[in-house]
Formats: structure tokens, sequence, C-alpha cells
């Protein structure tokens, strides 16, 4: 009987202990990324940091403007292409789709989600920057002539291609919680809501997506968090050039994770270098920290309102 | 549940391993840490010298040449392999480089460039280069290269942190790979990939990269001559379509963008790390370094100059 006792304590106090494990390695991470990043800190006021241009870290200029703009027009590209197509592919998927038509993109949208990045990555160098290069390009400095389409980088390697290559990484992510999160509309509310005459389209709008719209904000949270931090494949199409801010969608973007990637391994042995690049990884740790916190609380706020 | 904790059991031995297990007998025992492109050679050196010597250890990993240099600096490796020039700071931290590879960086166009016969006939001069990548006043071919190509210049650059891109800013002027300007790719197969992809491209890249296995240029890029003379044409040794004429170019000292690797050690070097350094420096490292092929290994002088300051 004791040793029962004994055992069901030992296990619980197991995995109590490998409970704080984990959370004391999330804070390990933010305080030691923090630590390292304080030289610069202390050397360069914050206000410099995040709005000047210039990188140049051996003349003293650690300016992450242009890898924070970077940062966003990628994820911004990405998101604005991933969403929509996302959502309609989960309610199709949901609401429509015959059982058997279902069950196969479910797992073809499993597969895809499960890729590694540096597949997507290697796509993208071989299908989509030969693509933007000699269709999208053209096609829109031809004929749109304003921003944000002006550029005159016309190598293929852009904010525009990582966006696609982002969007469609994301993409599978997105289809497959948003479908997790229309499952959990009730069959019986849109049954009723089919009883009073509605149509299909009609019970989706009024019904479904009033019903579910703050998972699918957090679903769209999640994956703008995964396009956030995402590095190997956008190092590989975005064309990292420094010291330029994109104007346009076709210029070339430096995100934050490139930064850290690119310079990581060849730079930390030289002190203040090393420190920005910390400080790079800790800017990118809170954005995404709290792009995280939004979408649970969303999540949450939305369970607690409607149980 | 047994099952699960044996698993928890031996994950946690496996991961302690890495942690700890990196105290080992010191006596016969040499540890290298570092960049990529010194990797492939030190291996090989290291299969020699454990031939030589029976009894001896040494371990290789490769990390880039930044945690070579602060592996070396925190005495967690014996030596770091540098791919680059060493940084003040860093000597000021106590080490001791040590001049042990040549790299040779190379400008590459594509091999369908409109104006290509003009190109390998007139060459370019430092200068253009330098207002290419680094003053950015050139923008078409047509300034860089006297013809009537008139179309935008695709400068391509590394985005990476590396050896090839600081020695070839250090070259143009003395600069910093941040002072490049162009699309910034990953990788020398990546700019290489690039350039051969683009007809109007620009590039550089990293001597081993450049040539086949049969020592030929890589199908659809040229080098790009550099004018060294400033004569206003290529002469024949200013030109090379082979790994042979390359390096004889680069023994000759006749070739400039040239970039030296480094091992980097903290105070002078002392014990088998010497013994190891001192072999590498060898005839017969030299050997195992050609055969390799990945650096180009020092001309006879220049090494007993390096032999010479261990002492």
């Amino acid at each position: 009987m004791i040793s029962r006792k004994i055992k069901d304590t030992l296990t619980q106090k197991l995995m109590f202990s490998f409970c704080i494990l984990v959370i004391s390695l999330a804070i390990m991470m933010i305080s030691g990324l923090y630590i390292k990043a304080e030289p610069i800190l202390e050397m360069k006021s914050i206000r410099e940091l995040l709005f000047s241009l210039v990188w140049h870290p051996y003349r003293g200029n650690f300016g992450l403007a242009g890898f924070i703009a970077g940062t966003l027009w990628v994820t911004i590209i990405a998101m604005s292409m991933a969403v929509p197509v996302s959502i309609l592919t989960a309610l199709y998927l949901s609401e429509y789709a015959p059982k058997k038509l279902r069950e196969t993109l479910n797992t073809i949208i499993d597969i895809l989600a499960g890729i590694s990045p540096v597949i997507y990555g290697v796509w993208g160098l071989i299908v989509i920057v030969p693509f933007v290069r000699d269709y999208f390009m053209p096609l829109f400095s031809n004929n749109l002539n304003f921003f944000p389409f002006i550029s005159n980088n016309y190598t293929g390697f852009s904010a525009l291609t990582a966006g696609i290559v982002l969007a469609v990484m994301v993409s599978p992510l997105i289809i497959s919680l948003v479908n997790e999160v229309l499952k959990t509309v009730p069959l019986e509310i849109r049954e009723a809501s089919l009883s009073l005459g509605a149509n299909k389209w009609e019970t989706i709008k009024y019904v479904v997506l009033k019903k579910s719209w703050t998972g699918i904000i957090a679903a769209i949270i999640l994956g703008l968090s995964r396009a956030f931090g995402e590095t190997i494949a956008v190092l590989m199409v975005a064309g990292c050039a420094l010291n330029e801010i994109p104007n346009s969608i076709f210029d070339t973007a430096y995100p934050l994770s490139a930064l850290i990637a690119n310079t990581y391994g060849e730079m930390m042995s030289i002190p203040l270098y090393d420190s920005a690049v910390f400080l790079a990884a800790f800017i990118l740790l809170l954005i995404t920290a709290i792009f995280n916190i939004i979408g649970w609380g969303i999540l949450i706020h939305s369970e607690r309102v409607e149980p | 549940m047994r099952l699960n904790y044996l698993l928890l059991i031996i994950l946690f031995s496996i991961s302690t391993n890495f942690v700890f297990g990196q105290v080992k007998d010191i006596k016969n025992h040499i540890t290298l840490s570092g960049a990529w492109a010194i990797y492939p050679t030190a291996v090989a050196w290291a299969e020699a010298f454990q031939k030589k010597y029976p009894g001896v250890k040494i371990d290789i990993s490769a990390g880039g040449a930044g945690k070579g240099a602060s592996d070396a600096i925190a005495g967690l490796a014996d030596i770091g392999m540098v791919s680059r020039e060493p940084d003040p700071a860093e000597i000021h931290k106590g080490v001791f480089p040590i001049y042990i590879l040549d790299d040779a960086v190379f400008p590459v166009i594509n091999e369908k460039n409109p104006a290509i016969k003009h190109i390998l006939k007139k060459g370019i001069k430092k200068q253009a280069l330098i207002d290419l990548y680094i003053k950015k006043k050139i923008k078409r071919w047509d300034q860089l290269i006297d013809s009537n190509l008139n179309k935008a210049i695709h400068v391509y650059t590394r985005s990476d942190s590396c050896g090839a891109a600081a020695s070839w800013a250090n070259f143009l002027d003395r600069k910093k790979q941040e002072d490049l300007r162009g699309v910034g790719i990953y990788g020398d197969p990546g700019i290489l990939e690039a350039v051969r992809r683009d007809p109007l491209g620009i590039g550089y890249s990293n001597f081993s990269f450049i040539f086949t296995r049969e020592g030929t240029v890589i199908k659809g890029i040229k080098l790009l001559p550099i004018d060294s003379n400033e004569n206003g044409f290529v002469d024949s040794d200013e030109i090379y379509n082979s790994r042979k004429e390359a390096l004889k170019a680069v023994y000759a000292g006749r070739y400039p963008a040239i970039r030296k690797n480094y091992f980097f050690v903290k105070g002078k070097p002392e014990g088998l790390a010497k013994e190891f350094i001192k072999f590498a420096l060898s005839d017969e490292g030299t050997k195992i370094a050609e055969k390799v092929g990945l650096g180009i290994p020092l001309g006879k002088k220049e090494r007993e100059q390096v032999l010479k300051s261990l002492e």
C-alpha cells in the first residue's frame, strides 16, 4: 500500500520538477539574451538602436531599423497572402467538401505543415525567384508604376519572394488550426440556421464565423509568429542587402532572424558585434512572445465568454 | 511507465555526455574548432597526424570562424580555425594567430553576358570594382566596362558573414563586408548559382568553389579578369581558365585578392598543439592540403617564416 503511495508522490514530484525545468528554460533564455545584449544597450540609446538605419558594427553603427522593417515587410506580405487563402480553404474543407476529399486534403495539408523549412527555401530559390524575376516584376513595373511596386531590383531575390515562400509555409498551419476551430462549432446551430431558411453561405457568414472568429484570429496570430521567426527559408530568397529599407515589395529585405543566422557563428568573438546580434535575438523573442500571448489571450477569453 | 523512465534516464545520460564529454585526457588529445573553410583540410591533417603518432587523438568541429576564435579564447579548444583576419579585440584577449593557409577570392560573371567577349578582352580595373561594390557610383554595364551594354548590373554579395566577403571588401579599398553593396545570397554555392542564372549578374566566390574536380571553371561561369597592371587590356597572365593557371598566379603573387586563414592559439602554442601546427606547415602537410584542394597551401618561404615565429 505504502509503496503505491510513494510511487505516486515520486511521479508527481518528478513531473513537477520537469515542468519547472521547462518553464525555467524560457526564463533562462530571456534573461540570458538580455544579459548578453546589455553591453550594447549601455553604449547606445534604445532609440538609436531601433530607429537607425546604418548597420556597420566595425564603425560602431548598430542600427536595427532596416532589419525590423525587413521582418515587417516580409511578414505582412506573407500574411496578406496566407490569411484569406487559408481561411477560405479551411471553410471549404469543413463546410462544403465531401468527406473523402476532406480527408485526403487534410492529410496533404498535414504533410505540408511538417516539411522542413530548408526545403521550402530551396524550392523558393529554384522556382519562385526566377518566377518573380521573369514574370511578376516585369508585369508590375510596366503596368503599376506606384508604391509599393516601384523598384530597381531586378534579381528576383525580394521581399515578395520571401513573402510567397513564407505564405506557402504558414498556410498549412493556419488551415489546420482554423479547421480545428471550425470543428468546435456545434452542428446543431448550423442546422438551426439552415432550418430558418438561410443558405450555406449565409450560415457561414452569420453563424459559423460569428461563433468562431476569436479562434480564427488566434490561429492567424500563431501563424504570424511562425512567420516572424522563420529564418532559413527567408534567408535563402529575401536577398539580404544591408543598409536599405525596402520601399517596395520587389526590394530586397533583410529580416532580423536572417541577421542572426548570417552573422552569429562568424562574429561571436567580437564583443559588441556579438552583443548587437543578441539584442536582435532579444527583440525577435519579445515580438514573438507578445504575439503568442495575444493569440492565447484571445483564445482563452473566447472560451470563457462562450462556454 | 518503466519504459518511459528508462527512456528519460537514457536521454539524460546522453545529454550530460554532451555537456561533460569535453573533459578528457589532455596529454595526447587536442581539439580544433571553427571555420568551415579550413575544416576539410584540418581533418585531413589530423588523419595523417594520428596515423603518424598512434595514440594521439584529435577532435575537430566546425561552427564558423567566430566560434573558432571564441573557443580558442575561452580555452574550449586548443586551436581555433579562423578564416579571416584577426580582430584587434581578439588579439587583445591573448590570441596568437598562426598563418596557416591561403585562399583566393575571384570575381565571377555569367558566361552569357551580352558583352562577354569585350569583357574578357578588356578586363576590369580595380577602381571600377570599387566604384561598383563600395562607392555605388556605377549602376550599368557600360559604366563598368567601356561597351555599349546599356543594362543594369545585378550585383550579388554574400549575406552571411564570411571570409570571402571580408577579404573581397579588404581587397577593394580596405573595407569591411558591411560596406559591400548588392543582393545578399547565402553561401558560395548560392552566389555562384545566382550568377549562373543571371546573364547580367556579377559576384565573387572562394577559389575552391569555382573549379570542378577536373580543374576547369564550373559551367555557365566565367572568371572576370582583373586588369592588375591597368594597361587597358587583359594580359595572358591576368586571365585564368583553369585551377592550375589560377593557382600559378596565386603562388607567383600576381593575383591580388588573397585571403589568409589562421589557427588561433591562446598564448604561444605548446606541446601537442605545436607539433600539430608544425606538421600542418611541413612538406607533408602541404602535400595533404594540396590534395584536399580546398585551401591553397603556403609557399616554402612563408612556411619557414611562420615556423620561425613559433619558436
